[in-house]
Order: C-alpha cells, then structure tokens, then sequence
C-alpha cells in the first residue's frame, strides 16, 4: 500500500515537474519573443517609435511605405510625456529601442550627452527645418532631432465680451492690459483667467521679453552665473503677480487645471485666457459660435508669444537599419508628410517648403513662431528642465496663492539650481 | 531517502516563489541601493559613485521633506479615520434591516472604480470656482462665496483626504462585517440575560472580538497611505506649491520624468525603511491590544 502510494506520488510529482518545465520553457519562449518587439531583424523593416497615436502617424507611413515598398514601418506608440519618456528610457537602457523614436524637451538633455541619436547634421534636407527647430536639438555642433512643427501662446480673447467695453486694438503694454481687464471686471465682466497647472503662458512670454533683451542668451548667462532667476524673473513675477494683487484673477487659479480654465472660456463668461495654439481645435469644437482671437502677452518693452518648437524624430543610434532609418525622417520633414500631418493636427509647420493654411485666429502667432520669435523656460533651460519646471510650477501657486513674493519665487528657483547643480 | 525526495520535492515546489521574490523583489531592491549611491541618469550605460550625495539631497530638499511630511499625514489621519468609521459602519450594516444587501453594495462601491478615476472626478466636484458642483450647492443652499477646496494648502489636504476616506470606510467596513459574523450570537445573548446595554456589549464583545480585523484593517491602511499616488496625483496633481506631493510621485518624478535615477533610488531606500519602521511599530501596538483582549 505504501509502496502503491509512493509509486502514485512519485508519477504525480513527474507529471508536476514536467509541466512545470513546459510552463517555464514556454515562459522563456514568450519572454524571448517580447524582448524584441522594438527592434526588427528584417533589414527591410524600421521600427518606429512614435508619440502621436497610430490614428495621426498610420497616412504618414502609408505614404512612405507607397513610395518605399520594400520598407516596412513597425509603429509603436506611448502616450506622451511621463509614459513615452519612461517607456523610451527603459528601451533605450536595454537596447531594445525602435530605431526612430521622439526626441523632445523632457529628454534631450540626457539623449544628446549621451549621444542616443545619430549626428543628422550632415542630412541633406537640414536647410529645409527651421532654424529654431534646428537650435533646439543641437548641441556642441550635432543635430539630433528633426522638428517640423512648433506651437504659440498667447491670450485667447472673446472678441463679443470685449467689445463691450469698447475694446478696438491688443494691448501693447502691461498697463494697458490691466486698464483692460479692470474695465472688464467694471463691467461685471470676469476679465482674465488662467490655470497654474504649469508655467502660465503669460510667465513664459514675459520671461521671454527680459531673454530677447539679454540677446536670447538669458539662460545661457544664468546657468553660467553671469545673471540669475533673481534678477531676470523678479521683475515678469511681479507684473503676473499685479494680476492677483489687483483683484483680476482670481487666487484660485492655484488649483485651477488647464481644462476647467478652457470650460469656463467656452462658456462665454470669461473674458481672456491664456493657452496655446493646440488648444484651439477643441475650444472650437466645444463652442462653435465663440467669436474669438489671439493677442500676444504685452510687457514693458512690447508684446511676445510664448511657444516652444515641437518634438523632433531621432534616429537610434545603434540601429541597425540605419539607411531605412534616415530615408524614414526624410519622409518625415518632407513637404508630403508635413502638409498630411498638418491636416492631421493643425499644428503650426515650420518647414520651408511648406506653409500651411492655418484658422484665422492664428495668423499673427504663426509669423511670431514661423520666424521663431517665440519663448518657453522649459525649453530653454539648459538642464534639469523637469526639475525647475516642477519647482517653478510650485512656486507660482504658492505666489498665485500670496503666500509669497515675486523675489521669493525667483529666489526659490535659483535655490533649486544651485541644488541640481551643485 | 524518501524524506530526502520529500524535501526536494518541497524544495522544488518553492523555487517558484522564490524565483518571484529574487527577480522581482531582491534583485530591484540591490539595484536601487546600489543606484542611489551613485548618478545614474537612467539612459547612460555607466554610473559614477557620488558617495552620501543623494541621501544628503533628500534630507534638505525642501519638497522631499514636504512629500515626506503629506505623506505622513495622509497615512495616519486616513487609517484614523477610517477606522472610526469602518467599526460603527460595519455593525450597522450586520444588523437586519429592510435593504441591508443594497445598502452594503453602496457603501463598498466607491472602493471599485481606480483611485485615479475617482480622483478625476472629485478634481469636478471640488473645483474651487464658483461653478464648481460642491460650491454651485454650498451658493444654492447657504449663499457661501466660492470655497478654494483645491487652491488652498490646508483645503487641498483635507480634500485629498476626505476623498480618500469616502473611498475606503466601506471597503474596511466589509472586512470588519466577515469578522463580526464570525462572532458566536451567544455572547450577545448571555450578555443580554446579564442586562448588558448596547455599549456595555460593543465595549466588551464587540471591539475586543475584531482586534484581529483591526489589526489587518491597519496595516492595510497604512502600508497603502505611506505608498499613495494616484489618488493625490489625479485631485491636485501634489498642489498647491508641495502641499499634497507624495513621496511615490518624488520617485516617480525623479527617477523617470527627471532622469535622476540615483536620487529617486536614495529617496526609495529610505522611504523602505521608513515604511518598514512604521508597520513594525503598528504590527507591535496592534499585537499587543489582541495579547490585552485576547
């Protein structure tokens, strides 16, 4: 009987062990097959690994692939930024990345020091980008991401509510624009409102007037100690700031996201937001009848926008399929797939050869951002970008808020750069 | 011999569990120490020693302090609170009434949807503008101006926290519910003939009988507040300023959006024996009030 037992048990714990190991050969098949999604054997094939859905980039690569059959692209996608970055960086670290991927503000800091994407300086359709498109993914003389769009901020106007109180030309300077918005709020009027989700646009295009009268090389000069956040950022806190202090916006725009800012626009009973141009598809879809308009951020010195240029497309640089790979971004920043992107999102182009037909509403911002007259800190800084740009987001509320002053928050971020710098 | 087979056999049956633990526990928890003394940028192949570096940061940076700070309170006023709650909630809901199966659903359904869409949907409800669906009311019912529920320090915590708090009463108050079915109605009966009043009986029966459940209640609670992320992330995205920044989403932001890995890793391994220090301390007090009642 315990023979008989023992026999039982043992044939048991076989049969155990043997399903075990097919589980774990099979589990080993399966892990094999899904480390290499990202990069294709087929010399034939590139891989591409994208930050727009597959619905913006699938006519771009049926194009590609029509006038390139032996190509095949591999999509895969990540939704930007956290996600794609996280995902990208995982990729990149175990060698699996696609052998085109998104090169953009939150990562090409570490994507060009640590020289991940080819040198595409030497390309022929390079003078077909835009300088500041160029600029942006160029470091010590290399090219690293290829840009063919760029986006503008600035105030959306309800052009119905300003009428009403006699509105007729932008604003060409802050006072004339608070003069505005306390005429709206006479009015009964809500005259301006914008989230501190992030860097206000408002914050980024007077930032942007101080850096155009250090030359465009404001960040340059604080990163090298020659200025800092105190003595350039002071004096555009303090103008948002009157915003608060002066009753026009209300303090809890602290708490406020960019979404609930844009529902309460459509609404029609805010007068002035400040957004981006990506933002005006949606707020048209969402109140058609809105008689809207675009104007510049008015400073001390003039009017700007702020804005920064868009992702770019980078080849890995240790693909394998390097020729697919560059005749693939040449596609990309061709007069084609621009025009069919454009289509696809609206978005300000910037490539020579190609000048879209944009709404109406942005017509003076896209000549700013065509010509590149545009500014955003986190773009510009030249490391750490996340890190400031969290602690500067933090620092906005807490002055949105009056818990503390425009020389504390300037102070504040020149305390966190001393930090991440050492 | 036999025994010899037995124990390999045990030996074998265990490898998978403890293939689990080595790859998905030892191995990333060696590497995070290992990472947090050095710079490691998450993307270069190589990493430079930089000794205490990391670890001095996260002790005088002014936001890990203050993430360290929310967190803290975010654990101990939510397992707090829900505890009062979940008890008193848990013997209402045992006792016979007309709907009870309805009413017990309620109260355990906020605890289905994720925390990051419940998050999403509370941003709606406490929208600080007058337009906002808790202030539309508060202006409807009482004429009170626009609350900044989610624009003001102290408000956006509490608003985190009261969100949480709706979200998890009735899930606890379910696991305390198995535990109080398990309690013989005999007690409750010989206490009765006894003339024990309804306090004297929750007092004496009632709460000495469910330190088990507290116990698991607890530290459920606790491990899940001192690991909080999306719940805060998706309400006030850790605002104002670093009011309700969690020391997860610090990692998070470090170790990927940042790329300073070695930081979020020093941050992690101090955050384990934090978090180690704190459930040793609770498994000590609970074990002790089961030892006092038991």
């Amino acid at each position: 009987m315990l023979r008989s037992l023992s026999t039982t048990f043992g044939a048991r714990r076989r049969k155990a062990l043997g399903f075990g190991l097919a589980v774990a050969i099979a589990a080993t098949g399966l892990a094999a097959c899904g480390g290499g999604t990202s990069s294709a054997d087929d010399s034939g094939t590139v891989s591409f690994f994208s930050w727009d859905p597959q619905k913006t980039m699938q006519p771009l690569i049926d194009e590609f692939q029509k006038e390139n059959p032996t190509i095949k692209v591999q999509f895969s996608w990540a939704p930007p930024v956290a996600q794609y970055i996280s995902a990208l960086q995982t990729r990149l670290r175990s060698g699996t990345a696609a052998d085109v991927f998104i090169i953009t503000a939150e990562n090409k800091v570490q994507i060009m020091d640590g020289k991940l994407a080819k040198d595409l300086s030497k390309e022929s359709f390079m003078p077909n980008l835009a300088q500041a498109a160029k600029d942006t993914y160029t470091k010590d003389g290399a090219v690293y991401g290829v840009a063919t769009s760029s986006w503008g901020g600035g105030i959306l106007y309800n052009k119905d509510l300003l009428a009403k109180v006699g509105f007729s030309q932008p604003p060409q300077t802050w006072d004339e624009f608070l003069a505005l918005c306390k005429k709206l709020k006479d009015a009964g009027i809500t005259p301006f409102l914008e989230a501190v989700d992030g860097i206000p646009v408002t914050v980024a295009a007077l930032v942007g007037l101080q850096n155009k009268q250090l030359g465009g090389t404001m960040d340059a000069q604080i990163w090298a100690g020659k200025q800092s956040f105190s003595s350039t950022w002071t004096q555009p806190l303090t103008m948002w700031d009157q915003l608060f202090s002066q009753g026009i916006e209300t303090r809890s725009a602290a708490g406020l996201t960019g979404d609930q800012v844009s529902q309460e626009f459509e609404k029609g009973t805010v007068a002035m937001t400040s957004t981006g141009s990506w933002a005006l598809g949606g707020i048209k879809t969402a109140a058609p009848k809105l008689n809207i308009g675009f104007m510049a951020v008015p400073g001390q010195s003039g009017t700007y926008w702020a804005g920064a240029v868009s992702p770019g497309y980078a080849i890995n640089a240790k693909t394998k399929h390097q020729a697919a790979a560059e005749k693939f971004v040449t596609f990309l920043q061709s007069r084609t797939a621009v025009e069919t992107y454009q289509k696809t999102t609206a978005s300000i182009t910037t490539t020579a050869d190609y000048t879209p037909t944009l709404d109406p509403a942005l017509s003076d911002m896209a000549t700013a951002v065509r010509a590149g007259n545009f500014y955003l800190p986190q773009t510009s800084w030249v490391n750490n970008s996340d890190a400031l740009n969290t602690e500067a987001i933090a620092l906005l509320q807490q002055l949105a808020q009056g818990k503390s002053s425009p020389q504390q928050a300037a102070a504040g971020l020149d305390a966190k750069l001393k930090s991440l710098n050492g | 011999m036999d025994r010899l087979r037995e124990r390999g056999a045990i030996s074998l049956f265990l490898l998978p569990i403890a293939a689990v633990l080595v790859l998905l526990f030892l191995i990333p928890l060696a590497q995070s120490v290992y990472y947090s003394f050095t710079d490691y940028d998450g993307y270069s192949a190589t990493a430079h020693y930089v000794g205490l570096r990391n670890y001095a940061t996260a002790f005088t940076d002014s936001s890990m302090f203050g993430s360290l700070t929310f967190t803290m309170i975010y654990a101990v006023s939510t397992t707090l609170v829900i505890t009062v709650l979940a008890i008193p909630l848990a013997v209402v809901l045992n006792r016979r009434f007309a709907g009870r199966n309805f009413v017990r659903s309620v109260f355990f359904f906020p605890a289905v949807p994720s925390a990051a869409i419940l998050g999403l949907v509370w941003t709606f409800i406490l929208n600080p503008l007058g337009s906002g669906v808790v202030n539309s009311v508060l202006h409807a019912i009482a004429g009170i101006g626009p609350v900044p529920w989610l624009s003001d320090d102290r408000l956006a915590q509490m608003s985190v926290i009261g969100v949480a708090v709706w979200a998890g009463t009735g899930w606890h108050a379910v696991l305390y519910l198995a535990y109080l079915q398990s309690i013989p109605a005999e007690y409750y009966e010989v206490a009765t003939i006894d003339g024990a009043s309804s306090a004297q009986m929750f007092r004496s029966i009632t709460l000495p009988l469910l330190t088990p459940a507290m116990t698991v209640s607890t530290l459920l609670l606790l491990t899940g507040g001192l690991k909080v992320y999306d719940l805060p992330f998706t309400l006030t995205k850790g605002g104002p300023g670093f009011a309700t920044h969690t020391i997860t989403q610090s990692i998070i932001e470090n170790g990927i959006a940042q790329g300073r890995v070695g930081q979020a890793s020093a941050l992690a391994v101090l955050f384990l024996i934090v978090v180690g220090l704190v459930v040793l301390a609770q498994l000590f007090i609970a074990r002790r009030v089961e030892g006092r009642y038991s």
